[in-house]
C-alpha cells in the first residue's frame, strides 16, 4: 500500500472485521424454544393472532410488579390474545422459586393453577420470607379447596419437577436471563416497564395486522 | 526508583492489550445477547430518558468491541485509548450516581449476564481500567499497527 491513508483504512477494516467476528463467536446458538405448556397454564383461544409467552419466577419481586400490567393487558384484549405461562425459577437467588412452581403445577393438575398463581404473587412478600413456605401454601391450598392429600403427593412427584425443568430449559434455549421475560409473537420484552411501554402498543399493532 | 522508558513502554503496551481484551469480551458478551436484557440493566441506573435506553443498549456494546479491537491491534491508538478512558470514566460516574441515590442494582451490567460484579467491585474494576487506559494513551505505542500505518513496511537491508 502506497500511502498512510490506505494503510489506515486497511487497519480499520481489520478492526471492524475482528469486531464482527468476535460478536459472532460470542453468540450462543439460540435454539427455538417450545411455547407449549400444559393446558392448565394456557389462557385464551388457540387461534389468537397474538400469543404472549411469559417466563416467570413466583419468588421474583419484578414478576410480582409486572403482574398488574400483564393482567390489565390480558383483560383489555380478552378473547383475542393467548397467554402461556412458563416457569423460570431463579434458584441461585430464590430458594422457594422451584417448590412454588411445583406447588402451582400440582394445583394445575386439579384445575386450580391460576387461582394459586395469583395467590402466590399477591402474597409473595409473606411466604418468601418464611423458613417453611409449605405451611403457608398448604393454607392457600385449603382455601382453594384442593384435594390436599393428592396435592401433597404431587409435590413429591418427579414428573411435576420435570415439567418445571422443561420450562427452565426452554428459557435457557431462548436466552432468558431475567424474569419476567415476555415473548409476544416471538418478540422479546423484559420486565414490567418494557411490557407496559413497548409490549402493550406492540400487541395493539399485531392485532390490527 | 523511576521507570525507564522501556518499562513505561511495556506497561503502556500491556495496559493497551488488557483494556482492549476486556472491552472486546464485555462488548461481545452484550452485543451477542438480547438487547432487551441489556436495556433492562441500563434502565436500573435511571440516568437516561426511557426512549433512549434501547438505542444505547444497541450501540454501546458494539462501541466497546470496536474500541477494544482498535486498542488490541494498536489502530488509532491515542483516539482508542481516549475513548476507552471516556467509557470507563462514564461507567464510574454512573456507578457513583447509583451509589449516591441509594439505588440497588441486581447486576452492574458490565459483562451482560456472564459475570456479575457488586457495585464496589465494579468501582474498583473501572478505576483500574481507567488507569490502564491512561497508561495506554501515554506509552502504549509499542507493537501497534499505528507504526505500520505511519511508516509502512520496510524490508530489512533496504
Amino acid at each position: 500500500m502506497k500511502n498512510a491513508s490506505e494503510r489506515r483504512a486497511a487497519a480499520w477494516a481489520l478492526v471492524v472485521a475482528a469486531a464482527a467476528a468476535s460478536v459472532l463467536l460470542a453468540g450462543r446458538t439460540r435454539k427455538p424454544f417450545s411455547p407449549d405448556a400444559p393446558a392448565f397454564r394456557v389462557k385464551g383461544p388457540a387461534d389468537a393472532k397474538v400469543v404472549i409467552v411469559e417466563f416467570s419466577d413466583f419468588e421474583c419481586p419484578a414478576c410480582k410488579y409486572a403482574e398488574p400490567v400483564l393482567r390489565k393487558l390480558l383483560e383489555l384484549h380478552e378473547g383475542k390474545v393467548r397467554f402461556v405461562f412458563k416457569n423460570y425459577p431463579l434458584e441461585r437467588v430464590h430458594r422457594w422459586a422451584r417448590p412454588a412452581a411445583i406447588a402451582a403445577e400440582c394445583a394445575g393438575r386439579q384445575g386450580r393453577f391460576w387461582e394459586l398463581h395469583d395467590k402466590l404473587y399477591d402474597e409473595q412478600e409473606k411466604w418468601a420470607r418464611e423458613t417453611d413456605a409449605f405451611k403457608t401454601w398448604e393454607g392457600y391450598a385449603k382455601d382453594l379447596k384442593l384435594d390436599l392429600p393428592a396435592w401433597k403427593t404431587c409435590l413429591q412427584d418427579p414428573a411435576a419437577d420435570a415439567a418445571v425443568s422443561r420450562d427452565a430449559q426452554d428459557g435457557l434455549d431462548a436466552w432468558v436471563s431475567s424474569t419476567p421475560t415476555f415473548f409476544i409473537n416471538g418478540r422479546r420484552f423484559v420486565g414490567a416497564q418494557q411490557l407496559g411501554e413497548r409490549g402493550a402498543p406492540f400487541v395493539e399493532r399485531e392485532l390490527k395486522r | 526508583m523511576s521507570l525507564t522508558d522501556r518499562h513505561k513502554s511495556l506497561l503502556g503496551a500491556a495496559g493497551r492489550v488488557i483494556v482492549g481484551a476486556i472491552l472486546v469480551y464485555a462488548g461481545a458478551a452484550k452485543a451477542a445477547g438480547p438487547t432487551e436484557e441489556f436495556a433492562l440493566i441500563i434502565s436500573y441506573y435511571q440516568l437516561l430518558p426511557r426512549d433512549m435506553v434501547m438505542t444505547v443498549a444497541s450501540f454501546l456494546p458494539w462501541l466497546e468491541v470496536l474500541v477494544g479491537w482498535a486498542l488490541l491491534l494498536g489502530v488509532s491508538r491515542r483516539a482508542a485509548a481516549t475513548a476507552a478512558g471516556a467509557l470507563f470514566g462514564g461507567f464510574l460516574v454512573a456507578l457513583l450516581s447509583v451509589l449516591a441515590r441509594g439505588i440497588e442494582l441486581p447486576n452492574c451490567g458490565c459483562f451482560g449476564d456472564s459475570v456479575h460484579f457488586t457495585i464496589p467491585q465494579a468501582l474498583l474494576f473501572d478505576s483500574v481500567m481507567l488507569a490502564l487506559s491512561w497508561a495506554a494513551l501515554l506509552h502504549g505505542g509499542a507493537f501497534s499497527l499505528d507504526k505500520w500505518v505511519d511508516g509502512g513496511y520496510t524490508p530489512r537491508g533496504r
